[in-house]
C-alpha cells in the first residue's frame, strides 16, 4: 500500500517546526488515496505497485540514494527504487532462510574508490549469515553461531565483519568471511551491535546493560546499565561519538563514548525496536509499534509520526542523511524525507519546504521567495548575506540581495557533508575532501593533510575565517591543523599547533587582519584558551581565558567570543586582552545570569547584538548583547581614539573602559589607555604608563609596554638588540632576577659594580647574608661606590636620550626628503 | 299392518321400491356417517396443511432470529474492539498532542526569549535618547 502521509521530520538549526513527509509500501492505490485524505495537507506521488511484502519485514538497506534493499520472512529480497517508484523481486531464498540483519559492504575506503562489486552481508535465523551480491546471489554463507544471527555490522573501511548470536557470542570475520577470533561469550542472546567511530571498539548489549570493549585483548572493557529493560537496539555515530540504545523499557537513551547518560526519553507506550544516527550524528530516528520520530543529538525531538506499520524493526538512512526507511512489521515499508529545516539571518528565514523546493521570507517586508532546485537539498548554510544550498549534484549560492539568479556549479562527489561560511568565501567538506570556494564560484583550494578523513569531520572540529581554515586532527585530538584559505597550504611551515590536552571545540575569529588571526578553543576540561594562529619564529603563547566552558561563538562583525561559563553566559569584550594585560581579562567581561536559560544551553549564532541559544529541551532563546563593544572595537581597528573616549564616557561602563584601556595599549595609544586606566581606577597602572611615555627612546618605552604586559624576555631581547644593555640589566635588577643582570653584565663587561651595589642594598634591606657563590666571586674584584655608579647611569640615560634625540632628527630629515 | 315377509327374509323396499337387503334406517345412518366421515378426514387434511405451513413458519423463524442473534453477537463484540481501537487511537491522539505541546513550550520560551530582548532592546533605546 502507499502509505502515503505527511509530515515532516526536520534537524538542526533554528526554530524547530520539525515535520516529516513519509510516504510507505505496498501496491495498492486505494489505501493510498484513504491515507491522503487521514493527513490532508502535501502528498507525495509514489506507489509501488509491483510487488511488495506478504510477511514481517525484518531489515532493509539503502544502496544509493534512491535505491533500497529489504529483506522479510516471506524469503524475498525486495529492491525499492525510489525515482521510477518500481519494486522489483530480488531473489527468493530458499524456505530454511529466515532474514534478520542485513549490512551493506561500506562504499569508499579512505579516498580511493572501492573497485570490489558491491555485497551485502545478510544474517539468518539458522545461525548462518551470507554474503550477497548485488544482484542476489549468496556468494557465501558461513556457519557462524548457535541459534540465530541477530546482528553482522562492518566495520567503516570494511577490513571486517563482526556478528552477533542468539548464543551470546560475538565474532569477528575477515572480508572473505574467515573467522579471525571470538571476541567475547556471554550468558544471554546480543541483540544489537555497532563499531566505534575508529573501528578499534565495539558496543554490543548484554541484557539490560550496554558493553564498550576494545579490540585490543588487554584494554579495558566498559560496561554499565543502562536500561531497566532488555536492550534491542544500540548505534554509535562516528561523527558525534555518541552512543544511541532503545529498551524494552519502552526509553531510548543517548550516551556518550565514556557511558555518561546525555538523554533518557519518557516512557513510551511500546518497547524501543530500533535507533538509527543519520550520517552526520545531528539528528537521529527511533521507532517503535506504530511510531516514528526523530530526535536531535541532544536527545529531544522534532517530529513524531504515528504510521500504521507495526512495529518498526530496523531504520536505516541513507548516506545523505535525507531519508530513512522502516523496516515495518506488518509487511510495510516506510519511508520518510527530512524536510522543514529552518536557518535564519538577520532579517531573512529559509525554509525547505519540499524536497526540492526553498522559501525564503523576509521578514522585515513579508516578501517571499520560492526557490526550486533540481534534485533533492542535502545542505545548506544561511550566513553573511549568502545562502550556500548543496543538492545532490550541484552546489548554488545565492546572495541575499537578490534571490533570483542563483550561482551554480557541479558537484563533483555527491554527499556534501559539511558547509561552513566566511565573509568572503566558503568550506565544502564531503566524503573526499575539503573545498574553499568563492561566493562567485571559484574552487579556491583544496586543504589536504595526512590521514584525512573528511566524512568525519563535523562543525565543532572545523573553524574558517575570511584567511584561515582550522580543523582539529581526528588521530590525535590535541593537534589542530591550520591552513591558508586562500592558497590551502599549511600554516607556520606545516608545524600544527599543539594543546596540551585534547580539544574539544575550535572557533577561529572573524575579523581584523589576517597577522592577528587568533583561535579560541575548549580542551577536554572545559577550559577555554586563546591563541594566535599566525606567528613568527616563536611559539605563540596558549592562553586560559575561561574555564567551565561548554560552548562557544565568535561574533560576525568584531572579535568579541561569547560563551557558556559554568551557568552563566559570558561576553568576552575584547579577549586579546589577555596577552597585553592578563589581569584586566576579567574586567573586560560581560556576565548574565544564566538561570533564564535552563539545562544545557548551546550557542548556534552570534550575529550582531544577538546571541541565539538552543537550550537542551530543545527551545531557542535570544540574549542581547550591548551594542557599545561592537562599536569600540571598529573605532579601535580605525584608531579612532578620541571618538572611542567620548563613547566610553557616554556608555559609563566599567568593562568598556577595561576594553578601552586593553586596545589602546596593544596600539600603543599611551595617552589613551592612560585614561582608560585611570576611569577603571587601576592607578599603579597609570603611574606605570606615565613612566613608560617618560622613557628617552624608542625602544626602552617599547621594552616597557612589554614588560608592562609581562613579557619579559620579550623587552629584555628588544632593549639588547637596541644595545641599551644597561636597561636589560636594570630590568632584571627590578625583578629581583639577580641571576640573570650578572649574567648580562659579566657578557657585557659593563655595570657589574652596579648588579653588585643593588644585590647589597636588598641584601642588607632583609638582613641576609649573600650565600650566591657567582656574586661572591664578582665581590671580590669589584669595589662598590655608589657616586660613581649614580653617575655612571646617569651617564647611560643621557647618551640613549642623545640617541633617540639623533634618531628622530634623522627619521624627521629623512621623511622630508 | 301384517308381518311383510319380505322383512323376515330381510328384504326391504325403499322409497324408490326398490329392494334392498338393509334397513332403509340404518342405511340412511350409514350414509350419513359416511359423509361425516369425509368431512372428518377433509378437515383433517386441511389442519395439517396449516399446521405444517406454520412449522415452516416457524422454523424460517428460528433461523433469522439464529442469524440475528450471530450478527448481535458481532456486533457486541466489534463495539467492544471499537473501543479498545478508539482507546488506541486515543493513545496515540495522545502521544502526538503531547509532542505538539512540548513543541508549544518550546515556542512559548522562545517568544519569551524575544519579548525580553525586545524589551531590553527598548529600554536601551530610551535610555540613548534621554541621554543625548
Amino acid at each position: 500500500m502507499l502509505v502515503v502521509k505527511e509530515r515532516l521530520f526536520h534537524p538542526l538549526l533554528l526554530s524547530p517546526k520539525p515535520r516529516l513527509i513519509y510516504r510507505g509500501s505496498r501496491a495498492n492505490i486505494h489505501d493510498e488515496t484513504e491515507n491522503m485524505a487521514l493527513k490532508g495537507t502535501k502528498t507525495y506521488p509514489c506507489c509501488f505497485k509491483d510487488r511488495s511484502h506478504e510477511e514481517l519485514v525484518s531489515c532493509v538497506g539503502w544502496t544509493t540514494a534512491d535505491e533500497l534493499y529489504s529483506c522479510s520472512e516471506d524469503h524475498q529480497i525486495l529492491k525499492w527504487n525510489l525515482l521510477s517508484s518500481e519494486t522489483s523481486l530480488v531473489v527468493k531464498l530458499p524456505e530454511e532462510i529466515y532474514p534478520i540483519d542485513l549490512h551493506w559492504f561500506p562504499k569508499t575506503v579512505g579516498v580511493k574508490k572501492q573497485t570490489q562489486a558491491e555485497v551485502f552481508v545478510l544474517t539468518s535465523s539458522d545461525g548462518k549469515f551470507h554474503l550477497v551480491s548485488k544482484i542476489g546471489r549468496i556468494e557465501k554463507s558461513v556457519e557462524a553461531h548457535n541459534g540465530a544471527v541477530l546482528a553482522g555490522r562492518w566495520n567503516y573501511d570494511g577490513t571486517a565483519l563482526i556478528t552477533a548470536g542468539e548464543d551470546g557470542q560475538i565474532k569477528i570475520w575477515s572480508k572473505s568471511g574467515m573467522l579471525r577470533s571470538t571476541l567475547t561469550s556471554q550468558g544471554s542472546p546480543v541483540y544489537s551491535v555497532a563499531w566505534g567511530p575508529d573501528s578499534d571498539r565495539i558496543l554490543y548489549t548484554s541484557g539490560k546493560q550496554l558493553v564498550i570493549k576494545p579490540l585490543q585483548p588487554s584494554a579495558k572493557v566498559l560496561q554499565w546499565k543502562a536500561h531497566d529493560g532488555i536492550i534491542l537496539k544500540v548505534d554509535w555515530n562516528s561523527v558525534n561519538d555518541f552512543i544511541l540504545s532503545g529498551a524494552e523499557d519502552c526509553k531510548y537513551k543517548v550516551w556518550d563514548s565514556f557511558g555518561r547518560l546525555l538523554y533518557s526519553s519518557s516512557s513510551h507506550d511500546y518497547p524501543v525496536t530500533s535507533v538509527s544516527w543519520a550520517p552526520d550524528g545531528e539528528v537521529f530516528a527511533m521507532g517503535s509499534f506504530n511510531t516514528l520520530r526523530l530526535c536531535d543529538k541532544t536527545g529531544w525531538s522534532y517530529a513524531l509520526e504515528k504510521p500504521n506499520t507495526g512495529s518498526v524493526f530496523t531504520i536505516s538512512w541513507s548516506a545523505d542523511g535525507t531519508q530513512l526507511a522502516g523496516a515495518c512489521g506488518n509487511g510495510h515499508v516506510i519511508f520518510a524525507h527530512v524536510v522543514e529545516q529552518h536557518w535564519e539571518w538577520k532579517n531573512f528565514v529559509v525554509t525547505l519546504t519540499k524536497r526540492r523546493t526553498m522559501q525564503v521570507r523576509n521578514v522585515t517586508n513579508d516578501a517571499v521567495d520560492i526557490l526550486e532546485f533540481r534534485d533533492r537539498v542535502i545542505k545548506a548554510s544561511l550566513a553573511y548575506g549568502h545562502l550556500v544550498v548543496a543538492t545532490s549534484l550541484q552546489c548554488y549560492v545565492y546572495n541575499s540581495r537578490n534571490w533570483n539568479t542563483p550561482l551554480i556549479f557541479e558537484l563533483k562527489e555527491g554527499t556534501v557533508s559539511l558547509i561552513q561560511q566566511a565573509e568572503k568565501h566558503f568550506l565544502l567538506v564531503d566524503g573526499a575532501g575539503l573545498y574553499m570556494f568563492s561566493y562567485e564560484g571559484q574552487l579556491i583550494s583544496s586543504p589536504k593533510f595526512p590521514g584525512m578523513r573528511a566524512d568525519i569531520l563535523n562543525a565543532q572540529g572545523v573553524s574558517l575565517s575570511n584567511d584561515t581554515i582550522a580543523i582539529r586532527d581526528k588521530r590525535d585530538e590535541k593537534v589542530i591543523l591550520l591552513f591558508d584559505a586562500l592558497t590551502g597550504k599549511a600554516l607556520s611551515d606545516g608545524k600544527p599547533l599543539t594543546h596540551k590536552l585534547e580539544v574539544v571545540e575550535i572557533a577561529l575569529d572573524q575579523c581584523g587582519p589576517s597577522t592577528e588571526r587568533k583561535i579560541a578553543l575548549i580542551d577536554k576540561n572545559r577550559d577555554l584558551y586563546l591563541t594566535s594562529v599566525r606567528h613568527l619564529g616563536r611559539e605563540p603563547k596558549i592562553c586560559k581565558i575561561g574555564s567551565m566552558v561548554h560552548s562557544m561563538a565568535w561574533n560576525d562583525t568584531a572579535n568579541i567570543l561569547c560563551g557558556i561559563q559554568d551557568s552563566q553566559f559570558t561576553v568576552w569584550y575584547y579577549p586579546s586582552a589577555v596577552f597585553t594585560d592578563k589581569e584586566l581579562l576579567p574586567k573586560t567581561l560581560y556576565i548574565k545570569d544564566g538561570s533564564e536559560f535552563s539545562r544545557a544551553p548551546h550557542i548556534l549564532s552570534y550575529v550582531g547584538t544577538m546571541v541565539t541559544l538552543r537550550q537542551g529541551d530543545g527551545s531557542l532563546v535570544y540574549s542581547s548583547v550591548p551594542p557599545y563593544s561592537t562599536v569600540l572595537h571598529e573605532y579601535s581597528t580605525s584608531a579612532r581614539w578620541e571618538d572611542a573616549l567620548r563613547l566610553c564616557r557616554f556608555a559609563k561602563d566599567q568593562s568598556l573602559w577595561a576594553c578601552l584601556a586593553a586596545m589602546s595599549l596593544a596600539n600603543r595609544e599611551l595617552t589613551t589607555a592612560e585614561m582608560a586606566y585611570a576611569a577603571i581606577g587601576e592607578l599603579p597602572r597609570v603611574q606605570y604608563i606615565k613612566r613608560i611615555k617618560e622613557q628617552p627612546s624608542k625602544e626602552s618605552s617599547l621594552a616597557h609596554m612589554l614588560l608592562f604586559s609581562g613579557q619579559v624576555k620579550e623587552a629584555e631581547a628588544t632593549l639588547l638588540q637596541a644595545g641599551l644593555i644597561y636597561r636589560a640589566i636594570q630590568v632584571n635588577i627590578d625583578l629581583f632576577n639577580w641571576e640573570r643582570a650578572l649574567e648580562l653584565a659579566v657578557k657585557h663587561k659593563t655595570h657589574v659594580d652596579t648588579v653588585l651595589a643593588y644585590r647589597e642594598k636588598f641584601l642588607k634591606k632583609f638582613g641576609r647574608k649573600e650565600t650566591n657563590k657567582r656574586f661572591l666571586q664578582y665581590a671580590e674584584g669589584v669595589e662598590v661606590d655608589w657616586e660613581k655608579i649614580q653617575a655612571k647611569i646617569e651617564m647611560e640615560l643621557s647618551k640613549e636620550r642623545e640617541k633617540a634625540a639623533n634618531a628622530s632628527v634623522r627619521s624627521s630629515v629623512a621623511a622630508r626628503r | 299392518m301384517a308381518k311383510d315377509p319380505l322383512s323376515e327374509a330381510g328384504f326391504y323396499f325403499d322409497e324408490l321400491n326398490k329392494l334392498r337387503v338393509l334397513e332403509p334406517d340404518v342405511s340412511q345412518k350409514t350414509s350419513e356417517l359416511k359423509e361425516e366421515c369425509k368431512e372428518f378426514v377433509d378437515k383433517i387434511g386441511q389442519f395439517q396443511k396449516i399446521v405444517g405451513g406454520l412449522i415452516e413458519l416457524v422454523d424460517e423463524l428460528a433461523k433469522e432470529a439464529e442469524t440475528e442473534k450471530i450478527k448481535a453477537i458481532g456486533a457486541r463484540n466489534l463495539l467492544k474492539s471499537v473501543a479498545k481501537q478508539r482507546e488506541a487511537q486515543q493513545q496515540q491522539l495522545q502521544a502526538l498532542i503531547a509532542e505538539k505541546k512540548m513543541q508549544l513550550e518550546r515556542y512559548r520560551i522562545e517568544y519569551e526569549a524575544l519579548s525580553k530582548v525586545e524589551s531590553e532592546q527598548n529600554e536601551f533605546i530610551d535610555q540613548f535618547i534621554l541621554q543625548k
